[in-house]
């Protein structure tokens, strides 16, 4: 019965915030300025199930239901609560109640209220149904379901008025400006998703193809598709082609550009695109496939190319766009390069996690990042749109000095940054990379040696950034678009309580979890070490020993990786002190002082030339030969030449036809002998 | 049911004089209705068949023909229902769209006559009546309509070659009329080359039909027996069905007359010739050349896969070019018969339902963006998507159903249109794998890649009309009126429905597919 009960809620967790966008357009009719309140209401609520079960799901390994979909292939639904899933879930419940709760103050003005909330509530929605799912096509269902309301939650302000659009007027890149407007943005990032999302459904046919179930369980519970698939060769394509459906989604290198076009959206999307849904569904969908890969692995089937693609693919990410985030002047944008770089992290701990023996280290640093990267930034996410709101601009050029102005966002902002920047001991993501780059250093894999030095280089880049982030903000002189909008009467203030709460509880969280950080970690580990081994078999070696983590608190740190982490923080701290918070050097003569760092500089802020190449070869090439074929071969081959070459074909053969008609009777006579005389040979032949 | 098919065949037909006096004497309104009766009524009856299970009904015929009957299996049922159902909504649309082309008739008839008349230095003008003349045209209209509902069922349900043939000729002639009479641009030039481009094409596939019935000796569907056809007839009479089929379908090269018939019907004509009509070519596909003639399928399928890949590619292309909307539209339909066909090649069970699927997706997809673009044809009063922009919240509902019908023909779930394209690939990877063929490997992979082109149109033409900035000249713009909008909410409702729970066609769809597949695999 009680399990029963259960898994009724494990249903109800996804389905909710789908019923909250059905009846909210029906609310909005009357009581506009009640669907925010209603949306919240409801997502407290699926947050609530989804906690009530959390303890439920880990004990008993997970909550698992099924119902007959489509009959006549007999196609399962179902939802699958296990440790992975439910505490995913949590998060991304919890972190968009909170989102929504902030949503309220920050669309107050809005006349689109009901449109925001329906596709706020279809995103969450479709992120649990994600997480939930037990088989890869209900899931792609939701995979789908997030692409789809982040384009109509990036194109929100679809009248593309100047102050929504992303990037800087004049910043043209070989012939392309570089200026996004939201109904482009949403666009690009669903069709770039979309590209990603072709290749996962090639992965997910070609396991059907060979397992006959799409079902996570199924997958697991017999493994002889894996050994058939080996056999052909078409393992690694498949699953490879399955992490593409993630490099999509997470916005991985190549697929990375759309993430920052994502920017065009209301700042409390971009939070929850960039906290709970969306960029996560990839690492979820690896959290998901990985230990299934791995289990496959233990059993003596290949699969280590695609533990190193994963690994790759997250360093290459993680580099590229902290490089780029070092050097941008719009602050969600800065914020946005932090988020694909940090994800670039998961990845790279839940590839060297299937390249070691100890995968469930690496595993659970993966998701133990992917925790905290989800309160801190939410945290800033959310911040950075109260700092928008008050200053009115984008650009962090517009702020400067705000420290004294907006006091609570500023010590929040402190909070989580110095959480982004992994300020060691009392923040969670400094608890989160270490285990990182433990793991990355104890894998003892070919490629953990060049992963983990391109991590800590990462690390040092993201204490920069961040810290100049801060520094233009907040310090220095207040710019010249704060004195203009003083001067005119606008004083510059903090914005109200129900804004700035949620992100001051998720600051607060962030350190306060930080403080324990270390057994918060080893909990998780516990729980996934036990979650591996009873759901795919995989042993970990210090399952037994390391029972009694909770009191010895220092066990399990690896005290080279403490020290690289400690020592990017502090390098990338100082650096970024000195040229924005100490302002000893100006940035900008430093950068023009020399060549190289000049010409760096300009390949960072041209986003290495990625964006523009994507365009010229797969939007503006392809443009170009539609048009020429669409001149050359549809207008003048198949129209002119087929359609209006028969016309003047029968026009031309009824002209000579209509010569033989002369009406001289003589000539018709002939013509008739001439025939009857044709018939009469033919039959005495 | 006694007479069951008959009736629902042939009462659309005996009663459009009937349609025609109404309108003449009472104006658009009553006849109409009286329309939307009719057809509603034998939508409830077909319905309430596929409900029930498959039927069958027989007539005596001519000596040589064989004999005249209707069918309702796992293959028509679905194409029945989908095309009544689409004609049925539809006379709600056509109202008030055909009174504002009347209106635009009148107008454009009275100012020529007047100018003639003012040549002629005549002083006396005559002015119809404007009234009249509507009623007149609603009564011509609605008659034609009701001809054309039935060609279309008919040829579906037929179970002869040669009744097949005569429905296949009869919905071109009222298809031809509407545009002839009430279509856009050059239309008397654009229905006579509709007309000679699927005439033809008709005529092809008859020679088809001839060479199969003759040497076999009969017509009647049930007698066909591949093995009693000698080999060398075989494929040139597969090849000449395809090939006529291949025009109705518009497939690449045979294409060009769709966009022009598309653009220029009303309509609600429109809305019907291309998700109901042009998918009627897929239909033939499944009947006559996988069911009756397999072995032949066996030899082509693979050619039916790349042209399919061809038209889907090719059609996606050339509608990235356009700017009237309508085109667009005719374009992507050529794009998404380009599916149809992929899936008819793909040569695996679910490869089949897919493309079936497709057809229903397209038909419900294809059916609301039609009918957008006739709202905005209304009450924009233009076409040209380079005038358009910014119109989301003028036109609330209509954005939200054309949206919704983007998302059904990009296969975007929770759209039918992700079953049916889900379907379709997964059974081309299938066969790919089965066979072991790089061919079909890599038209899958293009296949898949189409869709990005699919999805690429679709979003690039929403952004230029609905979102954007609007211009100044369109601030008035308002909705349409109910009749408009009640069928368009109920088709993008359906294809959510499906999309969620696709077992309703589901369950008839593939015992047929897995029937006629076992059928090839046991021939060959």
């Amino acid at each position: 019965m009680e399990q029963n009960f259960n898994e009724l809620i494990a249903w109800l967790i996804w389905i909710l915030p789908f019923v909250a966008a059905i009846i909210i357009p029906a609310i909005g009719k009357r009581y506009n300025n009640l669907v925010g309140y209603v949306a919240s209401a409801i997502a407290l609520f699926s947050a609530i199930t989804a906690a009530s079960i959390l303890p439920n799901a880990i004990e008993s390994h997970g909550i698992h239901n099924q119902v007959l979909w489509i009959s006549t292939i007999d196609l399962k639904a179902g939802v699958l609560a296990d440790p992975l899933s439910i505490i995913m879930s949590n998060i991304v419940a919890w972190i968009s109640f909170l989102i929504t709760v902030y949503s309220i103050g920050y669309m107050k003005h809005d006349k689109d209220q009901v449109r925001f909330w329906f596709w706020m509530m279809f995103f969450i929605g479709s992120m649990q149904l994600i997480v939930l799912s037990d088989n890869l096509l209900q899931m792609f269902f939701g995979w789908e379901g997030v692409g789809l309301a982040s384009y109509a939650l990036i194109s929100f302000w679809y009248r593309d008025k100047k102050q929504h659009h992303v990037g800087t007027e004049n910043h043209s890149v070989l012939g392309l400006v570089e200026y996004y407007s939201p109904t482009h943005a949403g666009m690009k990032a669903f069709i770039m998703t979309k590209v990603g999302d072709i290749m996962m459904l090639a992965g997910m046919f070609l396991i059907f193809s060979f397992a006959g179930t799409f079902g996570f369980r199924e997958l697991i519970d017999d493994t002889t598709w894996a050994t058939n698939m080996a056999t052909d060769g078409l393992l690694i394509p498949a699953i490879v082609l399955l992490f593409g459906g993630a490099i999509g989604k997470s916005a991985q290198f190549p697929l990375n550009e759309w993430l920052l076009e994502a920017m065009t959206g209301p700042t409390a999307v971009s939070a929850l695109i960039h906290a709970a849904t969306m960029v996560k569904a990839g690492v979820f969908l690896v959290a998901r496939l990985g230990p299934i890969l791995f289990s496959l692995s233990m059993a003596g089937i290949l699969v280590d190319q695609f533990f190193e693609i994963v690994a790759l693919t997250g360093a290459i990410t993680a580099l590229l766009l902290a490089t780029q985030g070092m050097v941008n002047m719009e602050l969600k944008k800065v914020l946005a390069y932090s988020t694909g770089s940090q994800i670039g992290y998961m990845m790279m701990a839940l590839g060297m996690a299937g390249l070691s023996d100890q995968f469930v280290d690496g595993y659970t640093a993966g998701f133990f990042h992917l925790m905290s990267h989800a309160m801190f930034k939410a945290s800033l996410f959310m911040a950075a749109g109260s700092l928008i709101h008050v200053v009115g601009s984008r650009f962090m050029t517009d702020m400067g000095g705000l420290r004294k102005h907006v006091h609570k966002t500023y010590i929040f902002v402190w909070a989580s940054g110095l959480a982004l920047m992994g300020a060691p001991f009392i923040t969670t993501g400094f608890w989160s990379k270490d285990a990182i780059f433990a793991s990355i250093y104890e894998s003892g894999h070919v490629l953990a040696l060049p992963i983990f030095i391109i991590a800590v280089l990462t690390a040092i880049i993201t204490a920069f950034y961040t810290t100049r982030m801060i520094g233009i903000i907040f310090f220095g002189e207040r710019s010249q678009h704060i004195m203009k909008m003083e001067k005119s009467g606008d004083h510059i203030h903090e914005v109200d309580k129900l804004m700035w709460l949620p992100y001051g509880i998720l600051a607060i969280l962030t350190i306060g979890v930080g403080i324990f950080g270390l057994s918060a970690e080893n909990n998780i580990h516990s729980i996934f070490a036990e979650y591996l081994e009873h759901s795919f078999g995989i042993h970990s070696a210090h399952l037994n020993t390391e029972e009694h983590n909770d009191i010895n608190l220092f066990s399990g740190l690896n005290a080279l990786a403490v020290a690289f982490s400690l020592l990017a923080f502090v390098v990338g701290f100082v650096l970024g002190y000195i040229f924005y918070i100490g302002r000893y050097i100006d940035p900008t003569k430093f950068v023009n002082s020399n060549l190289l760092f000049y010409s760096l500089h300009k390949l960072m802020l041209n986003r290495w030339y990625l964006n523009t190449l994507i365009y010229w070869c797969f939007v503006i090439s392809p443009l170009l030969i539609a048009r020429r074929i669409w001149r050359y071969f549809e207008q003048t081959v198949v129209d002119l030449g087929m359609n209006n070459g028969f016309e003047y074909a029968i026009k031309w053969s009824s002209s000579i036809i209509h010569k033989t008609q002369t009406g001289v009777v003589q000539s018709y006579l002939y013509v008739f002998g001439a025939g009857l005389l044709f018939v009469i040979l033919i039959l005495l032949v | 049911m006694e007479y069951l098919a008959l009736q629902v065949v042939f009462l659309p037909l005996l009663l459009s004089p009937l349609a025609y006096l109404l309108g003449r004497k009472f104006g658009p309104t009553t006849t109409m209705w009286f329309t939307f009766g009719i057809l509603a009524y034998c939508t409830s009856i077909i319905i309430h068949q596929f409900t029930i299970g498959d039927y069958e009904e027989h007539y005596k015929w001519t000596e040589q023909f064989g004999e005249f009957g209707f069918l309702f299996d796992g293959l028509s049922s679905i194409f029945a229902i989908i095309i009544y159902l689409l004609c049925t909504i539809l006379t709600l649309y056509s109202k008030p769209y055909m009174i504002h082309k009347f209106q635009e008739n009148f107008k454009l008839e009275n100012k020529n006559e007047q100018q003639s008349q003012l040549q002629n230095k005549q002083t006396m003008i005559v002015q119809t009546d404007q009234t009249e003349y509507i009623n007149k045209n609603s009564g011509v209209y609605f008659a034609l309509y009701l001809v054309f509902a039935m060609g279309m069922l008919g040829t579906v349900l037929a179970t002869n070659l040669i009744e097949f043939y005569v429905f296949f000729e009869v919905m071109l002639v009222p298809a031809f009329f509407l545009i002839a009479f009430y279509g856009d641009g050059n239309k008397r030039r654009i229905s006579l080359m509709f007309f000679f481009w699927t005439h033809v094409g008709a005529v092809i596939l008859l020679l088809g039909f001839l060479t199969i019935g003759l040497s076999i000796g009969s017509f009647d569907f049930v007698d066909i027996d591949e093995s009693e056809i000698p080999e060398d007839i075989l494929l040139l009479s597969a090849s000449a069905i395809i090939i006529g089929l291949g025009v109705k379908l518009a497939a690449f090269m045979f294409h060009i007359w769709l966009p022009y018939a598309h653009g220029s019907a009303p309509t609600p004509i429109s809305a019907l010739l291309s998700p109901a009509m042009i998918g009627i070519g897929a239909y033939g596909l499944f009947r006559l050349i996988i069911e009756f003639l397999p072995g032949a399928y066996h030899e082509l399928a693979i050619w039916l896969h790349i042209w399919g890949l061809l038209t889907m590619i090719y059609g996606g292309i050339m509608a990235l070019m356009q700017d009237d909307i309508k085109r667009l539209f005719a374009y992507s339909s050529i794009s998404q018969m380009g599916y149809l066909l992929f899936g008819i090649g793909s040569y695996s069970v679910l490869g089949m339902t897919g493309a079936e699927m497709m057809y229903i997706t397209h038909a419900l997809g294809k059916g609301l963006l039609f009918m957008s673009a006739g709202v905005l044809i209304v009450q924009v009063k233009t076409r040209s998507i380079s005038k358009l922009g910014g119109l989301a919240n003028k036109l609330p509902v209509t954005v939200v159903c054309a949206v919704i019908g983007a998302l059904t023909i990009m296969g975007v779930p929770p759209t039918s249109g992700f079953m049916g394209e889900w379907m379709l690939f997964y059974g081309a990877i299938d066969t790919a794998i089965d066979e072991d063929s790089t061919l079909r490997i890599i038209i899958f992979s293009l296949g898949l890649i189409s869709t990005v082109i699919t999805m690429s149109y679709m979003l690039w033409m929403l952004k230029r009309v609905f979102f954007g900035k609007l211009p100044e000249n369109l601030t008035h713009v308002k909705d349409g009126n109910w009749y408009m909008l009640s069928p368009m909410i109920v088709l993008a409702g359906l294809t959510i429905i499906l999309g969620i729970y696709p077992d309703i066609f589901l369950n008839k769809i593939v015992p047929y597919m897995s029937e006629i597949t076992t059928r090839i695999l046991s021939i060959n």
